[in-house]
């Protein structure tokens, strides 16, 4: 007999196939030209023609660049500035505000002012892709800081902990799952960042290449990107959840004992 | 005539208020000699647990002072141990890290820190779990490595909130027992909250009844140590805490 969750993937993957075959079938059959639906196949031999002849390679290196360059950025200032907000109410006032406001504004509206600032280039994306990442990071750090036990705050009071050790030795911690899915939102976030960015001021990488694709129409290349982009989001996802769990492997303990 | 030697915890007209909830400890006055068991009780909601804190020094009183050992208490102090009402332990550390807190949070923890901490841990029963998580352990068994904790620096003062009073009426008993052995074996004075009965009279030298922020009765508990098991069944101890539920039903519900 097959488990419920071996079940579930070969369905998965069943439906997965059915779905190609089809769409393989309509694009053959039917009468709509390759560059508004081009077919499976043909997507397939771009993407591995153009992996083979190493043409994609330095778009996606650039693109995996920029978006761990910008997580990383995005990532750090967002739990230093958690951290901060977090343990300073009156910096949480005084700041809260204008973190609000820099979130409200959509930051892909901001690229062309980021491009005047920075130039065409690696900046520009590098800095959106970092705006983008610094909130989830924020606001779980914030969150995830504020919501330790009060009888765990009481217990370091009692046995004298200073603030320093307070906050290194329980509250992160303590918050670090929370932490934690915020760093795989902001994962998820980076990749929308940085292929946008490449397609407002890039020359270079998979968000310019579906640009290039578009004016080329080369419908093909164009889904062979998109597979590209996908599955760097699936690395990059993976890698983040492979990290989580690491982290968190004291915490996720199961209990053996009622 | 023999001078009486000045009580260890010395709480005299203390009162506290929370903004909302005024004089949820008032005027209470209450001493408790080195190395006695004293214990609390009274119903929920009443300022046992308010009264704990501030004998505790993670409240300061309002009005009225207290003393430990003779100096005013200002703050929480490693002389001072403290079991709270759930084990409150840490999930991403060890039993063994769990227990070496108090140490660490003062020092690199030394060899002979590890060894009492080891030694702490058979005295509880929890030989060879010291490599566990606490996820991994009975609820019995998180509240031992609880008081193992607060017993690591060897305080002088232990105040406990209702430490068993999630666990079952077996487990108890045994953690009373071997809680008590400790206690007496390190002559630590204790400190002991509970809204058991029976539980406020095996463990006790006096019983404190509280009732709406004061203690409107103190009792002696004039039975003989070491307590043994047996002891719960005798006429004594059951007129005792007859006595004890006469005192609560005596006042009115706070």
């Amino acid at each position: 007999m097959l488990s419920r969750a071996v079940l579930g993937r070969l369905s998965s993957l069943v439906l997965f196939v059915a779905l190609v075959l089809a769409w393989e079938m309509f694009a053959r059959g039917s009468r709509l030209s390759a560059l508004v639906l081009p077919a499976p196949s043909v997507i397939w031999d771009t993407l591995w023609s153009g992996l083979r002849s190493g043409y994609f390679w330095p778009h996606l290196v650039h693109t995996g660049t920029q978006l761990v360059l910008g997580l990383a950025l995005g990532c750090i200032t967002g739990f230093v500035g958690g951290i901060v907000m977090a343990e300073s109410a009156f910096l949480r006032r005084l700041l809260f505000p204008y973190v609000l406001v820099s979130q409200v504004v959509p930051k892909l509206a901001l690229a062309p002012l980021f491009i005047v600032w920075f130039g065409f280039g690696m900046t520009s994306t590098v800095v959106i892709t970092a705006l983008i990442c610094f909130f989830p990071l924020m606001e779980n750090t914030l969150t995830g800081l504020q919501q330790v036990e009060p009888r765990k705050l009481e217990l370091f009071r009692m046995l004298g902990a200073t603030r320093g050790q307070t906050l290194l030795r329980l509250k992160i911690p303590s918050g670090l799952p929370v932490i934690m899915a915020g760093f795989r939102v902001a994962v998820v976030l980076a990749l929308v960042g940085a292929v946008v960015g490449e397609f407002i001021g890039g020359s270079k990488g998979l968000g310019a290449l579906i640009i290039a694709s578009q004016s080329m129409m080369d419908t093909p290349l164009m889904f062979a990107v998109l597979l590209l982009i996908t599955a760097l989001g699936l690395v990059m996802y993976q890698l983040a959840t492979g990290l989580e769990r690491l982290l968190l492997r004291q915490h996720l303990k199961e209990t053996t004992k009622d | 005539m023999l001078i009486e030697p000045p009580p260890f915890l010395d709480m005299r007209r203390v009162s506290y208020s929370f903004p909302a909830y005024p004089n949820v400890v008032d005027q209470v006055d209450w001493q408790i000699g080195r190395g006695e068991v004293h214990s609390l009780v009274g119903r929920s909601g009443c300022g046992k647990t308010t009264l704990l804190k501030l004998a505790a020094g993670l409240l300061l009183p309002d009005a009225g002072s207290i003393t430990v050992d003779g100096d005013a208490l200002r703050r929480p102090g490693s002389q001072l141990g403290f079991v709270f009402q759930s084990p409150t332990l840490l999930e991403w550390k060890t039993v063994m890290d769990n227990v070496l807190l108090p140490a660490t949070l003062q020092r690199r923890p030394s060899p002979a820190d590890r060894v009492r901490a080891d030694e702490l841990l058979a005295l509880m029963g929890l030989s060879g779990l010291g490599g566990r998580f606490p996820t991994e352990l009975s609820g019995g068994q998180q509240s031992r490595v609880a008081i193992a904790r607060a017993l690591l620096l060897a305080p002088s003062l232990l105040l406990l909130d209702e430490p068993f009073a999630a666990l079952d009426a077996i487990t108890r008993e045994e953690l009373q027992d071997d809680f008590l052995r400790i206690c007496r074996l390190a002559q630590t004075t204790v400190f002991f909250v509970t809204h058991d009965i029976s539980e406020a009279v095996y463990l006790a030298d006096r019983v404190a009844v509280m009732a709406d922020g004061k203690i409107t009765e103190d009792l002696t508990v004039d039975l003989p140590w070491p307590r043994r098991h047996a002891l719960r069944y005798g006429a004594p101890f059951n007129a005792l805490c007859a006595q004890v539920r006469q005192a609560m039903d005596g006042v009115l519900a706070c």
